[in-house]
């Protein structure tokens, strides 16, 4: 029976074979290449380094060993693209860096392109072969880590907007009945529910009866801003308090003009402690200094 | 005894009506006249409309209401709502062009 030589053999053969002949190498260098990595910054222990290495050589085989030909949808596939997702995730959360986890990946895909190199039985053509299927494993790898990591990164930007949303519109009780609403940047649509939201509990909860908005920290207004502006009056006012617009300034008032909106229905102040004052007439509150 | 409303003087000229399960707010014609009735036999001069189980206030429902105003402004009867929920307010905001004809108030204690 004659020899099987490296032109008879399959790629992936050859690639199983060089793995077995030299994992003892491959691994040790892997785990040293992930030390300097990701051990500098302690984002792994040496012992979760070496079980990654030694899962990933294991997936790898397993995948190699499950046909001649890749399958992209194959268990064996989907098994080493989840272990890099859960590999990427554990980085990011203890704070690494996506270039890190890249160049570790690149460095396993150039670890077995060396290795392949000692190998001078390879032929020229089934080295290509070796480096398209690496390539496109390594690849495939890169392109799912970098979705998950944009996927986390947009998840953080909603739940930081989200936030932001939430503190940026302190309602503050500032007198019995009185509160004040300062907006500050922009009064979109879904800003305006929330705040909405909370304005008109607010007055339920507190009793309120007039709720001073200023508008001092609005940098610009157009006719959607200034149109939810008079619903969130018109709200308060269905809820039996009234609103006192105040802190317009020039240009402000200038594009309300432009934009044709009727603002003679609500009490406008130039400043919000003249609102304050106007909420104390409306009250009946009389605020003097001791001895006078 | 008017279906769906609940009409109790409550002094001061005050009369507070209190909508129940049974208000049919798509035919007012059948209604507005029996409360007038009511306003002006007990000489009340303010209908307090007490919209505190109301969780939404529909055209139909809005449409309701400024018909019982107006009909009440005829009478010299003045009509306040109170204790409007601020989920209702806030979906009466959106389709409202214009102020409504009618007081708001926060709750019967407020009444100006």
């Amino acid at each position: 029976m004659a020899k099987e030589t490296p032109q008879d053999k399959s790629t992936n053969q050859i690639l199983i074979e060089q793995l077995m002949l030299n994992v003892g190498k491959i691994s040790a260098i892997i785990e040293k290449q992930g030390q300097s990595i990701f051990g500098h910054k302690n984002l792994l222990s040496n012992n979760e380094i070496n079980d990654y290495s030694l899962e990933f050589l294991e997936l790898l085989t397993m995948l190699l060993h499950a046909g001649e030909k890749v399958d992209r949808r194959g268990a064996e596939y989907k098994a080493l693209r989840q272990f890099f997702a859960n590999f990427s995730q554990q980085i990011q959360v203890r704070g690494g860096d996506m270039d890190e986890f890249v160049r570790y990946v690149h460095f396993l895909q150039s670890t077995f392109l060396e290795n392949l190199e000692t190998d001078k039985s390879v032929s020229f053509e089934k080295s290509r072969e070796i480096l398209l299927l690496l390539g496109m494993i390594f690849n495939d790898i890169i392109l799912e880590v970098f979705h998950i990591y944009l996927e986390s990164k947009e998840k953080t930007i909603q739940a930081q907007q989200e936030e932001l949303k939430q503190t940026s519109t302190p309602i503050t009780e500032i007198w019995d009945g009185v509160l004040t609403l300062p907006i500050i940047g922009s009064l979109d649509s879904s800003r305006t529910m929330i705040v909405m939201e909370k304005l008109l509990s607010r007055i339920e909860s507190d009793r309120a009866r007039v709720v001073v908005i200023d508008v001092t920290g609005v940098m610009a207004i157009d006719s959607q801003v200034s149109h939810h502006l008079i619903q969130m009056i018109r709200a308060t006012g269905l809820m039996g308090a009234t609103a006192i617009l105040t802190g317009i300034r020039p240009e402000i008032a200038r594009a309300l003009t432009s934009l044709n909106i009727d603002l003679s229905s609500v009490t406008t102040r130039s400043k919000l402690s003249e609102g304050l004052k106007e909420a104390f007439r409306q009250l009946s509150i009389e605020v003097s200094r001791p001895g006078k | 005894m008017i279906e769906g409303i609940h009409l109790t003087p409550i002094g001061d000229g005050n009369v507070l009506l209190e909508p129940g399960e049974g208000l049919d707010p798509s035919n007012p014609e059948a209604m507005v006249a029996p409360v007038l009735d009511f306003l002006q036999h007990n000489e009340a001069n303010r209908l307090v409309y007490d919209l505190k189980s109301v969780r939404l206030i529909d055209e139909v429902y809005y449409a309701w209401l400024t018909k019982l105003n107006a009909t009440c402004r005829i009478a010299n009867v003045e009509m306040v709502t109170v204790n409007m929920q601020p989920a209702a307010a806030y979906a009466l905001s959106l389709t409202l062009n214009q102020t409504p004809p009618f007081t708001c108030a926060l709750n019967i204690h407020h009444l100006r």
